[in-house]
């Protein structure tokens, strides 16, 4: 059978963790961990993790007994070092069809339709070099869909006969069914948890149940996102691959800190170098912003103490992308929303309503004030460039204080592939 | 003169004021159609802005005069170099010593067990990890775990990691060594102080 369309999806195994043993092969073989920011909760873990029952998403604190009798290795997060490792291996995978959608940190889409090509040696192919280029193994699924690649991937990964790569097409119908049984509905990618609840409640549990229902059912229980899965399943492309991926919408840069914050000043420190990090974001992107917001928050889970949620949003009639024009603003809205006495455990900003950073910028600006504009554009790509070369040594007056904020990260790996002075050593 | 009583705009009727997009009165002017797509962008902000209702702030929070830039002149073009025909890009390090951007990786080297290849203590190894490891080359290789740098050396069946240092051992790899190749090493920097 010819199909008229053919998606691989390829995904890396245990990303995070993978990477952590690249740089540290003694790793291999051993359960790991990692923690998400301010080593707060478990956001991945390697297959021997997973083997000993460590689960996802819980708090650090609550399991680290039973983690140091395993004797599994703990990591911070270390997301210079993931985004580099993610943004090479999707390069590589991009070489490999000429319409790839990098669709999170270490999945990704491509489409294979039109290809003259044995297409598991092809993949096969993929797969090794992604590992040996980058030294993370990734798993590759295969089908006419979405939902089906996405499904060949879990049986990928599943079933080490495969090596790794498997074309869910290529199943006679019973042996398809019988897949589909073994698969919880809300397992199938794009049946979130109330749809699968919604689902449950009317008798349909596994795939095969989902599967064999009828098409009005669904649609009238989970409207058109559902029945799109529905006929993905029976082969029939609903979900196009999205190439292009679409421009922002809003940049956040939020934390919570490595201590509570109650002093103004501790509190803009945090600040200026959340947007900092924001700015940076907006000036990669090639955007500017017209709306900002500030928020700060006090620790819901404390008992006892008033839950505080201060936040402000302004708008401008320019768009604006310097450090040196966004930064003032920042402290400006978190002088208005700031309250002293409350302890803050959380803040961040938000830039939205991005545009394109035209050129043009205010036709209503002075000669005086374009040449301003034009100084401290100057001034931000100056302190930029100074950062990048030497390691984030300019800093805002408004970031430099007592550090109390900075996130605790006790188990961070080094920034082995974007900073100088954090080179493997051998 | 006759009154009329009916006809006419009737009290109440049509668009309520100020109820528009910008929530105010607006007014039609002429727009040069250079100057439109520059214009149209600030418009749609402020819109969305008001729709959303966030308060409105100006960046420029003092004016001091509002001036409407004019364009008079036209930008001038130059007299054209003689050089202009015999430009080329200039010289890239990066082409130069990367062949494969996705698996080259920098590493600094520790030690003195490969001087006799020009690595010194501190140097900074390219490492490439699409290269396949041929007898010869020198290479980062993981022995049960830890990294080293050598000179790989494979003779019937017989892998060695040699040093190129008289005062540093050979390293013979045994069958039950696990030893693995993690990249070659295609040059080295080394900076004089």
């Amino acid at each position: 059978m010819i199909n008229k369309t053919k998606f691989a999806l390829v995904d890396c195994n245990n990303f995070y963790a993978s990477c952590e043993r690249v740089f540290e092969p003694k790793l291999e073989g051993r359960p790991i961990i990692v923690l998400s920011n301010n080593d707060g909760c478990i956001i991945a873990r390697s297959n021997e993790a997973k083997a000993l029952g460590v689960k996802m998403g819980v708090p650090y604190f609550k399991v680290r007994d039973m983690i140091i009798k395993n004797g599994i290795v703990v990591k911070s997060s270390n997301y210079p070092l993931y985004g580099d490792m993610s943004s090479r291996v999707m390069k590589i995978i991009g070489q490999y069809s000429p319409i790839q959608e990098v669709y999170s940190i270490d999945e990704s889409f491509i489409d294979l339709v039109g290809l003259p090509l044995h297409l598991i040696n092809h993949m096969q192919s993929l797969r090794q070099n992604v590992k040996s280029w980058t030294g993370v193994p990734v798993c590759v699924g295969m089908g006419s869909t979405k939902v089906l690649a996405k499904l060949a991937n879990r049986i990928a990964k599943k079933y080490t006969r495969f090596n790794g790569v498997f074309d869910i097409d290529e199943l006679p119908y019973e042996r398809y069914c019988k897949l589909l049984q073994s698969v919880e509905v809300g397992d199938l990618w794009g049946i979130g948890r109330q749809s699968a609840k919604k689902l449950n409640r009317i008798g349909i549990i596994s795939s095969n149940d989902f599967y064999q229902a009828d098409i009005g059912v669904i649609e009238t229980l989970l409207g058109v996102n559902g029945k799109k899965v529905y006929q993905e399943l029976y082969g029939n492309s609903c979900i196009p691959i999205e190439a292009i991926p679409p421009t922002r919408q809003q940049i956040v840069s939020s934390r919570s800190f490595g201590s509570d914050l109650t002093d103004f000043h501790e509190l803009n420190q945090a600040l200026t170098n959340l947007t900092r990090k924001a700015v940076y974001k907006l000036n990669n992107h090639k955007l500017a912003t017209t709306t900002i917001t500030v928020f700060i928050y006090t620790n819901p889970h404390k008992k006892n103490k008033a839950c505080v949620h201060l936040s402000k949003t302004i708008g401008m009639t320019t768009a604006i992308k310097n450090e040196s024009q966004i930064i003032p603003l920042i402290s400006k809205i978190l002088r208005l929303i700031y309250k002293p006495g409350h302890s803050f455990y959380k803040g961040g900003i938000v830039l939205s309503n991005l545009v394109k950073n035209y050129p043009q910028q205010d036709l209503f600006l002075t000669n005086e004030d374009n040449q301003r504009n034009i100084d401290s554009s100057n001034k931000s790509n100056a302190i930029r460039l100074v950062n990048k070369r030497f390691n984030e040594s300019l800093k805002y007056a408004s970031e430099i204080g007592n550090d109390k904020w900075r996130p605790k990260a006790d188990f961070k790996s080094k920034r082995y592939t974007t900073s100088w002075t954090e080179l493997l050593v051998i | 003169m006759n009154i009329h009583n009916h006809g006419g705009a009737r009290k109440g009727a049509g668009r309520k004021k100020n109820s528009g997009n910008f929530k105010e009165q607006t007014k039609v002017i002429r727009v040069p159609i250079s100057l439109v797509d520059s214009i149209t962008p600030s418009i749609e902000v402020y819109k969305s802005q008001v729709k959303s209702g966030i308060e409105v702030l100006r960046v420029n929070e003092d004016p001091v005069k509002q001036l409407i830039p004019i364009f008079t002149s036209r930008v001038q073009a130059g007299f054209p170099s003689p050089a202009d025909d015999h430009l080329e890009d200039t010289l890239d390090l990066n082409t130069h010593l990367i062949h494969h951007k996705e698996a080259t990786f920098f590493v600094k080297a520790q030690g003195e067990s490969m001087i006799g290849a020009g690595i010194h203590q501190g140097d900074i190894l390219i490492v490439d990890k699409s290269l396949s490891p041929k007898s010869g080359k020198i290479v980062i290789a993981v022995v049960d775990g830890e990294f080293t740098v050598k000179r790989l050396h494979k003779y019937k069946g017989n892998i060695t990691l040699k040093a190129e240092n008289s005062e540093f051992e050979d390293i013979k790899i045994k069958g039950t060594d696990e030893l693995i190749i993690w990249g070659v090493v295609t040059s080295v920097i080394h900076q004089y102080d």
